[in-house]
């Protein structure tokens, strides 16, 4: 009906155009004169019209309320700052780490298949299993990680912690699931990483209506999760198993541009997610003993921030190590070298992929590296077996290793399922015996260190690993890396450092002696300080070296005295300087003598009065100002002034260029010459233009300038800093300068927390029952308590969370930086119907004690009262206990207060209290007092990864102990004082008032105790007879009854009638009042305005002065 | 009517015994292997005794400290030391301290710093310096903001006085975001050695993180001050050391003032004495100081008012010829605060290191695995600006105070 309504509609208007066109149109007038007309010719003749709406037109911008335009601008700025985040120190490395790109989602959803969409997008390559992570080159200056995410909830927390992207997939056809809610949730706690979602399984909508109506549902929810817009793909459908090219290149395009926020925890903590593991045990000490301690070699790019070698770190799943070794390795997925104009060729696009088994192996020191040495190779690897002998056989040995480690049941990856990532934070650090060796890639610049888990030194790991470096140079060298690689042996590294820092001192310090100092004593004061200074070649070898020079040579001494005796000399000199006085005073050179000219001389200039640099003497600066602003130009007369610093600036420019062209060399021709002149004079020009517009800024820009844009400059300066200073320092010196967390993280301590119960978890959490808490980088077992505060600050315990409100919980864990986000889970094992998070909160306080209290009433009876001091018995136990309670405020049930004064000596425990009022022998007596809780030191890690093969998901730690009693099939026993019982209360019997004789007669009547109460039941020889009538007496009672009521009924009437006619009285009477005093008034008002006109007269007569008449 | 105990412990052991963390071994599988406790270091002897013990409780490391004076006719810690220990106990929570019974080995533990309000009675064998020196580094990363009274030897020989730490040091942490007007130092009472009797009030705000800093100027000296304290002795004594410092500094500059501090009565402390605290301060904000202070009563030939003055001003002059971002004094807690900071660069240049400073760089490299990169800067034969320099550079360790309470 609607559709014939709209198609009439149509069809009339239609007819009414026809009509339109038939008729005259009035043809348009144009204005000849007014303001219209006048505008046009201006306009016409080539002026500008006025581009200003305000100036054009200012009264519609006039401030018509200054309330309103009030109330705009503090929205207006509301808006701005809601839009500004806390600048951060951007740290990321000039060439960063791998994106690490997680997908997620529910099973069945499509996720191996959009990695391999995205794989072929990037490289051109087919996988065929996805296993482990994937480093791929996408682009000139990024490269991406993809790592499957399965639905174990470890799994998730882990990988939602070194996410740098999640692509989350919908399975659109059955809509959200948990897991995704999940993710999300633990995404939230754990540092937003960038989120973007994408929609499959759209081809099963048949409908366009439903599919764009479930589109449009789901990216409202999505929105609501994450944020109000956030991105979310549309995959369409399939072709041929695989997503539609346009699309998944559309993805890819997004993902390589995307821009990532720093989050907090990542950049603060140095993490390694682990492309590969290697177990590098001896086999046979394996086969002796199954449990025997294993070293394990770990590979992965270093995120985050420095981690240091030998420190300490945790393996989640696994649990807290020492590293062994750090190493550098050369990239084996590095970005294109030189970034032209144009986009990766073939041999670019690396993939990287060593779980997976894809392509060529190459072996290194101690590891292997699958090369696949770009994708011209890619027609031999559309078939997954490498087709080399040489490579068969070593993947043949690497399977081998896999098997051997799932027989021994530590393996960490196996098949798909064992696809969980090990990140390695370094925490605290823990000096183990070690052998450095770092390998670094000077062409990427990248660093690639390797971390072993081992404490022993073990010789045939190092003869091993020096096979492995043979052999690896051998098929580096037939095979592989365009680009040239460096390797440093560890000695051979320190070696030439050590040299290198030689001969820079050296150099240094022959410079230092060259130096000729006018006069002696000067030069004296030179050679103190370098006396001082260099000892040592070098500062940093006077103040990091290994053993200062003296203590070796002692050493010596004893070695030559005796082979089998040596002579007892204390160390006089060690053990002075160990024993000496712990003083932070730095005590004068005595060579100085300040009573010398030249001393005094030689400090001149540090004082104001002093000669000043170039650059900041006030001559200089004025010239410079005048050089600034010199030049100028008179527009009207067209002279030119010219400022007289030029000539003294040209010198300045010849004087640094010359020292440049110096330190170039002589080389150079003529025509390089010139162009380096013509550069010079342009760097200088724009060094002053900069100049200039630093001063203009500065003067124009400083009241625009917020604080937050001087947070960001700051922080701008300071990321810079950062980069420049370690730049052209060796990277091995490099390495031990920069920074490493401080080990007090790695301690366990008490941990204060704030908690909510998740809204969408079914339960309310018991306090005592284990929980498994994920904080930090770590998964954990412990024993919360929760706890709420009071008004006063106190921390009262409570047995349940609440329902729907924060509440605190301490617990004994790793200690964590206030701030951090965790999230806890009731179990990780299996799989649950309900929401798996049970909880989620902030850790508040780290302390090394607990301040958690609960309510204990301590109760005793009164056994004495006198007036209102009673003895009280019963609540303690000792004379002691009580003396520690004096003064403390007791009550007893009834509400009457009082205060405990002094122990009693005869019942052990009883004391004496004073009360507000007199107390009954039946009273109860009870303290009130709070005492504290010890939380119990239980820390438990998740060692899910050390489950055997196939059953990483199913680590149970400790039960709750309702969980045991169902395992069980224990009963619970109830106390028997907590079963309810009918209760019995004896009747309260109240002996009756005595009051003596004596008291009675002095007593007013008032008080007197009456004689007369209420008799009880008469008794029966008392009553009176019933009286029954005769039917004579019985007529004459009703007549009477009758007459009586008639008799009522007429005093009824005759009374209303009264009252009646005496309400009309009152009125009458009220009237006629009102009547008389309205007249009365009249009359008053008369007399009095009378009485006023007279009195006037009165008055005007006597100003006028005396009446003539009179 | 709770309250809460403090789980500090300090024994006495009969036997040099303590519990030796377990290490961890490789790749154990047993969950009991998951031990996350730091190792700890050992030292030998008793010197640097502050230096380990701040920067063990700071880095939460345990720290063994042997042979403390086990040569010495008189072995074992001090009684300046034990109350040292003492003072460590009370500004934390949870520390375990243990001496064997000669007191030639202890072991420290460390526990979560707490601040609060502290009161201590400090040895007079050394003066309030060689605690606040201590307090300076902690005080940033309590729990709650510190308040320490500390009563004792205000100005001695040894150690840098309450009032250089207050005309240096103050300023020095205010550089690293430190301020307001939490941060106090004041002298109520002087005592001078031996018999002390001071009173020193120290109070420090707490910050979460310590910013960065680029101390490359040193700037150019602006302006001398001083003072020159006297008690229990002649109130005109503070007046002659003033002339005859003058007379040395006004070579230079012309700017100089030097305070007479003549205390009486109850703040005048037990001995008598008298001294001078010189404090040269540069147009970006450097100070340097120099002081001097006369022999305690009964030790050591009586000193000259005028000579004092003219020897602290020789100290000022030479303090300016090592010149750098801060006096040798405090090169120390500059290079700390450099390496609790953000994981960021900072640079300071500093005149030649102190003994004192190289033993902490090595002690900062024990516990924070943190290495400066020092470059010496020569100085031109004529350009009249003192000795040469040295630029030390760091990248933080990214310190948080994780005592602190979130709220």
């Amino acid at each position: 009906m609607v559709i014939n309504g709209k198609l009439w509609k149509r069809s009339r208007t239609l007819e009414r155009s026809e009509v339109m066109e038939k008729k005259e149109q009035k043809k348009h007038q144009q204005k000849q004169s007014g303001p219209k007309a006048e505008r046009k010719k201006s306009r016409k003749q080539g002026a500008e019209p006025e581009k200003d709406e305000r100036k054009r037109n200012p009264k519609a911008f006039a401030v018509q309320s200054a309330v309103r335009m009030a109330r705009t601008f503090h929205r207006a700025q509301d808006l701005k700052t809601k839009k500004h985040h806390i600048p951060l120190v951007d740290r990321t490395p000039l060439e960063p780490p791998p994106v690490v790109v997680v997908v997620v989602g529910p099973p069945k959803v499509g996720k191996s298949t959009l990695i391999r969409c995205l794989i072929k997008n990037f490289t051109r390559q087919k996988l065929s299993d996805i296993c482990g992570p994937i480093t791929i080159v996408s682009g000139k200056k990024r490269r991406l990680t993809f790592i499957e995410c399965g639905n174990d909830i470890n799994t998730m927390i882990d990988l939602a912690k070194v996410a740098d992207l999640v692509l989350m997939l919908i399975d659109a056809s059955f809509g959200f699931e948990m897991e995704t809610f999940e993710f999300l949730n633990i995404c939230q706690v754990h540092g937003f990483p960038r989120i973007m979602g994408v929609l499959t399984h759209l081809d099963s909508f048949k409908n366009n209506k439903t599919l764009r109506k479930t589109k449009k549902r789901l990216k409202h929810r999505f929105w609501t999760e994450v944020y109000q817009g956030a991105k979310l793909f549309y995959l369409s459908g399939m072709v041929h198993g695989e997503y539609q090219t346009q699309e998944v290149r559309n993805l890819g395009r997004f993902i390589s541009v995307m821009k990532f926020r720093p989050l907090v925890w990542q950049t603060s903590h140095p993490y390694v997610l682990a492309d590969r593991m290697e177990d590098l045990t001896d086999p046979e000490a394996v086969r002796v003993d199954p449990k025997c301690d294993r070293t394990v070699c770990l590979y992965g790019y270093l995120r985050g921030t420095y981690l240091k070698n030998k420190s300490q770190v945790h393996i989640p799943g696994v649990g807290d190590f020492a590293v062994a070794d750090v190493s550098f390795l050369p990239d084996p997925c590095p970005l294109p070298e030189e970034l032209k104009k144009r986009a990766l060729n073939e041999k670019e696009r690396l993939l990287y992929a060593p779980m997976a088994g894809v392509g060529g192996v190459v072996y290194d020191k101690d590891a292997v590296y699958i090369d696949l040495g770009g994708s011209h190779a890619e027609h031999e690897q559309e078939e997954v077996r490498p087709t080399t002998e040489l490579v068969q056989s070593l993947i043949g040995t690497h399977a081998t290793l896999d098997a051997k480690m799932a027989a021994s049941k530590v393996s960490l990856f196996t098949g798909a399922a064992a696809l969980t990532p090990e990140e390695v934070e370094g925490v605290g650090e823990e000096p183990a015996p070690v052998t450095e060796s770092l390998v670094w890639d000077p062409v990427t610049q990248r660093e690639r260190r390797k971390a072993i888990f081992t404490k022993d030194e073990e010789d045939e790991d190092e003869e091993e690993s020096e096979e492995r470096a043979r052999e690896r140079n051998e098929v580096k060298s037939s095979k592989v890396a365009p680009q040239p690689k460096e390797q440093f042996d560890e000695d051979d590294g320190a070696g030439e450092d050590l040299e290198d820092m030689d001969e820079g001192d050296e150099s240094c310090f022959g410079s230092a002696g060259a130096l000729q100092w006018k006069e002696g004593l000067v030069r004296k004061a030179a050679e103190a300080f370098l006396r001082q200074q260099s000892a040592a070649p070098n500062l940093r070898k006077l103040v990091y070296g290994t053993v200062p020079g003296d203590e070796e040579e002692d050493g010596e001494d004893e070695e030559e005295l005796g082979g089998l005796f040596r002579v007892s000399r204390p160390e006089k000199s060690k053990r002075q300087r160990a024993d000496a006085l712990d003083c932070s005073r730095y005590a004068p050179d005595s060579a100085h003598d300040w009573d010398q000219e030249e001393m005094l001389d030689s400090i001149r200039n540090c004082f104001v009065t002093g000669k000043w640099e170039g650059d900041t003497d006030a001559a200089t600066l004025l010239k410079e100002d005048e050089e600034l602003y010199g030049d100028f130009e008179d527009l009207e007369t067209g002279e030119v002034h010219q400022g007289h610093a030029g000539k003294q600036e040209s010198d300045g420019e010849e004087q640094e260029g010359s020292g440049e062209e110096e330190e170039e060399g002589e080389e150079e021709g003529e025509n390089l010459m010139k162009t380096d002149d013509d550069e010079e004079r342009k760097k200088k020009r724009l060094e002053k233009k900069r100049r200039l517009k630093e001063r203009f800024d500065s003067e124009y820009d400083d009241g625009d300038a917020t604080y937050f844009d001087d947070l960001k400059e700051e922080m701008q300066k300071q990321a810079e800093l950062n980069r420049a200073e370690f730049e052209d320092v060796d990277d091995e010196t490099r390495v031990q300068y920069e920074g490493f967390r401080p080990g007090i993280e790695g301690n366990v301590g008490y941990l204060q927390m704030r908690v909510k119960k998740h809204r969408w978890h079914p339960r309310i959490l018991k306090t005592r029952d284990p929980l498994i808490l994920s904080l930090g980088w770590r998964r954990f077992q412990t024993i919360p308590l929760y706890h709420i505060e009071d008004h006063n600050g106190r921390h009262r315990l409570l047995k349940y969370t609440p329902q729907h409100l924060h509440c605190g919980a301490t617990i004994w864990g790793p200690i964590t930086p206030q701030g951090t986000g965790f999230l806890a889970v009731q179990a990780v094992a299996g799989t649950q119907s309900n929401f798996r998070i049970a909880a989620t909160g902030v850790v508040l306080d780290l302390d090394k004690s607990v301040t958690v209290v609960k309510k204990l009433k301590l109760i005793g009876y009164p056994y004495k009262i006198y007036k209102n001091t009673a003895f009280v018995k019963g609540m303690f136990n000792s004379v002691l206990e009580v003396a520690k309670f004096e003064g403390a405020s007791v009550r007893t049930v009834s509400g009457v207060r009082g205060q405990i004064k002094k122990a009693l000596r005869a019942p052990p425990g009883a004391y004496r209290a004073t009360f507000e009022d007199r107390l009954l022998m039946s009273d109860i007596v009870f303290l009130r007092s709070w005492y504290p809780v010890s939380v119990p030191q239980f820390y438990n890690p998740v060692t899910s990864l050390l489950q055997p093969v196939g059953q990483k998901d199913s680590w149970i730690g400790m039960r709750t102990l309702g969980q045991m009693k169902r395992d069980l099939g224990v009963r619970t026993q109830p106390n028997k004082d907590s079963l309810y019982k009918p209760v019995v209360r004896a009747k309260r019997h109240f002996n009756p008032l005595h009051i003596p004789r004596q008291l009675q007669k002095a007593l007013p009547f008032k008080s007197k105790p009456k004689q007369d109460q209420p008799k009880g039941r008469t008794p029966r020889d008392l009553q009176r007879p019933a009286v029954i009538r005769e039917p004579h007496e019985r007529k004459v009672a009703a007549l009477l009854t009758a007459l009586s009521t008639v008799h009522h009924h007429k005093r009824k009437k005759v009374r209303s009638q009264q009252h009646a006619q005496h309400k009309v009285f009152l009125q009458q009477k009220e009237r006629e009042e009102e009547q008389r005093s309205r007249r009365q008034k009249e009359a008053r008002k008369k007399m009095y305005r009378m009485l006023g006109q007279k009195e006037k007269k009165r008055q005007r007569s006597s100003l006028k002065g005396a009446p003539q008449d009179d | 009517m709770f309250l809460l105990t403090s789980c500090s412990q300090m024994t006495l052991d009969p036997s040099p015994t303590y519990p030796v963390c377990s290490k961890t071994r490789g790749f154990s599988w047993s969950w009991s292997n998951n031990n996350m406790a730091n190792q700890g270091l050992t030292y030998d002897g008793c010197n640097f005794f502050r230096q380990r013990l701040v920067l063990s409780t700071l880095s939460g490391k345990r720290v063994k400290i042997r042979n403390i004076r086990s040569k010495d006719d008189n072995p074992g810690l001090r009684d300046f030391e034990a109350s040292f220990i003492r003072l460590m106990d009370k500004i934390t929570n949870g520390t375990r301290i243990e001496i064997n019974q000669t007191g030639t080995v202890l072991f420290y533990q460390p526990g979560l710093l707490y601040g609060g309000t502290v009161e201590h009675e400090c040895n007079p064998q050394r003066s309030i310096g060689y605690y606040l020196e201590a307090l300076l580094m902690l005080a940033p990363f309590m729990k709650t903001p510190l308040r320490a009274t500390l009563k004792g030897v205000t100005n001695d020989q040894k150690d840098p006085s309450v009032d250089t730490l207050k005309a240096t040091a103050i300023p020095l942490m205010k550089k690293f975001g430190l301020d307001g007007e939490g941060l106090e130092l004041k002298v109520v009472k002087r005592g001078m050695p031996p018999g002390g009797g001071g009173e020193v009030l120290f109070s420090c705000p707490v910050r979460k993180t310590i910013r960065p800093v680029q101390l490359t100027d040193p700037g150019k000296i602006k302006r001398i001050r001083g003072t020159a304290y006297s008690v229990r002795v002649s109130p005109q004594m503070a007046n002659r050391i003033v002339d005859s410092a003058r007379s040395i500094l006004n070579k230079f500059i012309p700017d100089i003032y030097i305070y007479t501090d003549h205390m009486k009565g109850a703040n005048s402390g037990k001995s008598p004495g008298f001294g001078l605290t010189l404090v040269a301060e540069t147009t970006s904000g450097t100070f340097l100081s120099a002081e001097l202070v006369s022999n305690p009563q009964g030790q050591g030939d009586p000193v000259l008012p005028e000579d004092l003055g003219r020897n602290c001003a020789k100290l000022l002059l030479e303090e300016v010829y090592r010149g750098g971002c801060v006096d040798s004094t405090n090169q120390s807690l500059l290079l700390l605060y450099m390496t609790l900071g953000q994981q960021d660069v900072s640079k300071a240049l500093l005149g030649p290191l102190s003994p004192y400073t190289i033993e902490f760089l090595r002690h900062i490299r024990d516990f924070f695995q943190i290495m400066f990169k020092m470059e010496t800067q020569k100085q031109e034969e004529d350009s009249q600006k003192g000795g040469d320099k040295v630029l030390m550079t760091c990248v933080g360790a990214g310190f948080t105070n994780i005592s602190k309470t979130l709220k």
